[in-house]
């Protein structure tokens, strides 16, 4: 280890994050390696390590002979100081050494408010932050993730985003790189060669212009390249790269436990949800492999839960069937079963009992507006009475805490509909009073609402964000009728980063301006409140003579240029226009299982059928 | 429960590895290497791991001790090779043992304190810290958690129970017997009061390393 590393990192909080050498962590020979990669998280180690994409992606990659990579995190502030004042330039954690003398780095972004993280992490590898000063080949700067369906604010920064599933096109994109290194091709000359890569999006081969008025005039491809970019997707779940041998680490994490994907998409078509759309259709992985793997996974790495992982694993057809596979397995072992995301209407005793053998956690649903007619305008397609039958069928068995979360602000949401949330869980309460073994326990019923925030590539990608005073109304309204309610709690998320969400998922290129500025004052892990600063923000958009409710607050036209309009999904806009109008009349739309709604991702699979 | 005993060291990355998540590691590597190890009672049951007289982070160490309970099935001899295949770098087991005396006879410590000085070190440093060895007694202010004001005093010398002290050009190396527990001596709090007695031969960067675990007689303790 580096002897200056060795000095500082007695001064930091919890050093175990930036040493590596974790169990699996992949050190190879660095004379039998001809191109490495760093991996970067833009967030601490603890919720980097939890992302099951970047392990998929690490597993897949150090696979290849040749091919190193290595992970990279955002050094938590103490840290990030000790390194600028020893000058230790950002490493990868396997070998040590400077990422700035990588072939290529990748981020991952998951998140919005992450974006300064990238900034920071560029200046602290000692790279230049704007692709265009970036003159040479390497080190290559590219992103993935689902912020890469609308990856605006970051264009001037990244060398090209890859949009949709990186088990396939991460390995094509390295074999390009390596060829235009052979080859000795420019940067110019690469990145012409990568946008004809499905799945690739070159930001500065496309040229965007502005009305007046500040809406978006036009994006115009240059040098040939395609007006879209399609995500890519990986058709065969089963056969796909699954990391059932992957790092432990040596200190706790987030996620520090097996996740074990059942299926990517969601057969739910839920109006304001992204991924909803984003990872469209669903592919299920076979439930004779998903046995394997957990069990593989769990003797590799010790970890005593599985977590039963997907957008909504109650959709898993035979998910009771994988439980008690997997339970032989586990109960002799102490191991315990957990499921992450659980629809309110699909929770039976059948798969209480299994989830409760070993250990019992806490139960979360997620109904997410109070009344039956919101719940239909936003497609959610939860029915009152199947919530209660599911918080009784809990109760009974002993819980005594459900958490339910909301939003507020959704699309013809009324004040009928806020108190209704109110109504909601007082009905759970009643349904605790009437079925609860032991009520002397008492019980905890918390109420969660988060301000809604309009994403790209859904329903409601034309909808304003309700102004602030309007949140902070339809707020006080909820808690003065939760008021007298002793055992109901309630929770909501402060607006400040609602509405930054709401400005950067929907931003456009001239945001990039408003990003450098926040970081060259200071912003940097703006997702955790030690950090975030509101009013830095604000002075930053008016430095650069920009106005967050333009992209917060405004209604869009039907046929507006969106920022977005080069990445697509494969979900048609005429869907999601069509999706907005049945919102606007209560209308559902039923789940891909029961009938195809013709949303176009079914061109993804062999066929045109999606299997569900 | 605790029949069992493995002499493991711990440097390198390793090093910073906290106590809790020491455990945490031990734990999952033998759930890895397929060693049956006995489990807590109780609600909760989790695989039993005690590792005595917890190190600082970032120390190093090759006596450190954990206790646990073998389950039938697996030799002793064969724990040390099949843990250090399920464990991270930095750590490795030397011997797997069943334990015979109890850890309260674990009375001392040996430890290897090397003050760091990149220039040189300076004229009068090996001196001053023999001086302040050599004392009759040494009275620190430490933290403590019992304590109202937060702060207590001690003094150092009694907890010493043996120092040589060795200058070479870019370090000065102190080799300390220190009492272990009840109480015992953390080799910090020389450091400390080395550096506030003699501001001027301040070391750029100290490091401590466990060598050997002894009893009240002075010999190895295992």
């Amino acid at each position: 280890m580096n002897r200056t590393l060795e000095r500082i990192l007695p001064k930091v909080q919890k050093p175990a994050r930036y040493t590596g050498g974790e169990y699996n962590a992949v050190v190879k020979d660095k004379d039998r390696v001809d191109t490495r990669f760093a991996l970067c998280f833009p967030d601490t180690y603890e919720i980097g390590m939890s992302n099951l994409g970047c392990r998929i992606l690490y597993g897949l990659m150090n696979e290849q002979e040749g091919l190193w990579c290595e992970r990279v995190y955002a050094p938590w502030g103490d840290m990030e100081a000790e390194m600028r004042k020893e000058g230790i330039l950002l490493y990868g954690l396997e070998s040590g050494d400077p990422i700035a003398d990588f072939d290529i780095i990748g981020f991952s972004l998951g998140y919005e408010m992450a974006y300064t993280n990238v900034l920071n992490m560029l200046d602290l590898a000692g790279l230049p932050l704007r692709a265009a000063d970036r003159k040479d080949l390497a080190p290559l700067v590219v992103a993935g993730g689902t912020c890469c369906y609308n990856p605006e604010p970051l264009a001037p920064f990244v060398d090209f985003f890859v949009l949709g599933e990186g088990e396939e096109v991460t390995l094509e994109y390295i074999e390009l790189y390596k060829k235009a290194r052979d080859e000795e091709w420019t940067k110019a000359e690469l990145l012409r060669e990568a946008a004809k890569i499905p799945g690739i999006y070159v930001p500065s081969l496309y040229d965007v212009t502005y009305n007046v008025d500040g809406t978006v005039a036009a994006i115009t491809p240059l040098d040939g390249v395609p007006a879209t970019v399609t995500k890519r997707v990986v058709e065969d779940m089963t056969q796909s790269y699954f990391p059932a041998k992957t790092i432990i680490p040596s200190t706790e994490i987030v996620h520090d436990r097996v996740m074990l994907e059942l299926f990517r998409g969601c057969i739910r078509g839920c109006r304001f949800c992204q991924a909803g759309y984003a990872y469209r259709p669903v592919r299920c992985r076979d439930a004779k492999k998903l046995g394997e793997l957990g069990r593989e996974a769990c003797l590799d790495s010790g970890y005593q839960e599985i977590t039963l992982s997907s957008l909504s694993s109650t959709d898993y057809p035979g998910l009771v069937d994988l439980c008690d596979d997997l339970l032989d397995f586990c109960q002799p072992r102490n191991i315990s079963l957990s499921l992450p995301s659980m629809r309110a209407d699909t929770f039976s005793m059948n798969l209480m009992e299994r989830l409760q053998k070993v250990r019992k956690g806490g139960l979360t649903f997620a109904p997410e507006a109070g009344t039956q007619r919101l719940r239909d305008a936003i497609n959610k397609n939860l029915k009152e009475e199947d919530l209660l039958q599911s918080v009784r069928t809990a109760f009974s068995g002993g819980w005594n805490g459900v958490k339910l979360y909301f939003m507020l602000g959704l699309p013809t949401e009324t004040d009928e509909d806020v108190l209704g949330i109110a109504d909601l869980a007082r009905k759970v309460y009643f349904a605790w009073k009437e079925c609860a073994p032991n009520k002397a326990r008492g019980v905890r019923i918390t109420v969660s609402t988060s301000w809604f925030v309009p994403k790209p590539h859904t329903a409601f990608q034309w909808e304003a964000q309700i102004p602030v005073e309007e949140y902070q109304r339809r707020v006080n309204l909820l808690r003065d009728a939760l008021k007298r309610d002793k055992s109901i709690t309630y929770n909501w998320h402060d607006p400040e980063t609602s509405y930054m969400e709401a400005i950067f998922s929907r931003g456009d290129r001239r945001l990039a301006d408003v990003l450098e500025w926040a970081w060259e004052h200071g912003a940097k892990f703006d997702s955790w409140s030690e950090y975030f600063d509101f009013q830095r923000w604000m002075d930053a958009l008016a430095a650069c003579g920009l106005d967050g409710d333009f992209y917060a607050h405004r209604v869009r036209e039907k046929d507006e240029v969106f920022p977005w309009s080069v990445p697509s999904v494969g979900v048609s806009r005429e869907f999601l226009w069509r999706e907005r109008e049945l919102c606007y009349a209560s209308q559902t739309t039923p789940d891909c299982r029961t009938r195809c709604s013709g949303c176009g991702a079914n061109k993804f699979l062999e066929g045109g059928v999606c299997n569900g | 429960m605790a029949e069992h005993r493995l002499l493991f060291s711990k440097s390198g990355r390793a090093r910073y590895i906290s106590h809790l998540d020491l455990m945490r590691t031990f734990q999952r590597a033998f759930f890895r290497a397929g060693i049956p190890i006995k489990h807590t009672e109780g609600f909760n049951p989790h695989a039993f791991v005690s590792i005595a007289l917890p190190l600082s982070v970032g120390y190093s160490s090759e006596c450190e001790l954990l206790e646990f309970g073998l389950l039938d099935g697996v030799r002793e001899e064969e724990v040390p090779a099949r843990m250090n295949a399920a464990l991270p770098e930095g750590i490795v087991i030397h011997e797997c043992y069943k334990a015979l005396r109890p850890i309260k006879a674990l009375t001392h410590l040996n430890y290897i304190i090397t003050f760091d000085y990149e220039t040189g070190v300076p004229d009068g440093a090996e001196t001053a810290l023999k001086e302040l060895l050599s004392r009759e007694s040494l009275v620190v202010t430490k933290k403590s958690k019992k304590a109202k004001s937060g702060f207590t005093e001690v003094d150092l010398i009694p907890l010493i129970k043996s120092w040589t002290v060795e200058g070479r050009r870019d370090t000065l190396v102190a080799d300390v017997v220190l009492a272990a527990q009840n109480p015992g001596l953390n080799p910090e709090l020389i450091r400390a009061a080395f550096c506030e007695e003699f501001p001027q031969f301040a070391p750029g960067f100290v490091s401590f390393h466990r060598r050997e675990t002894l009893d009240g007689d002075g010999k190895v303790f295992r």
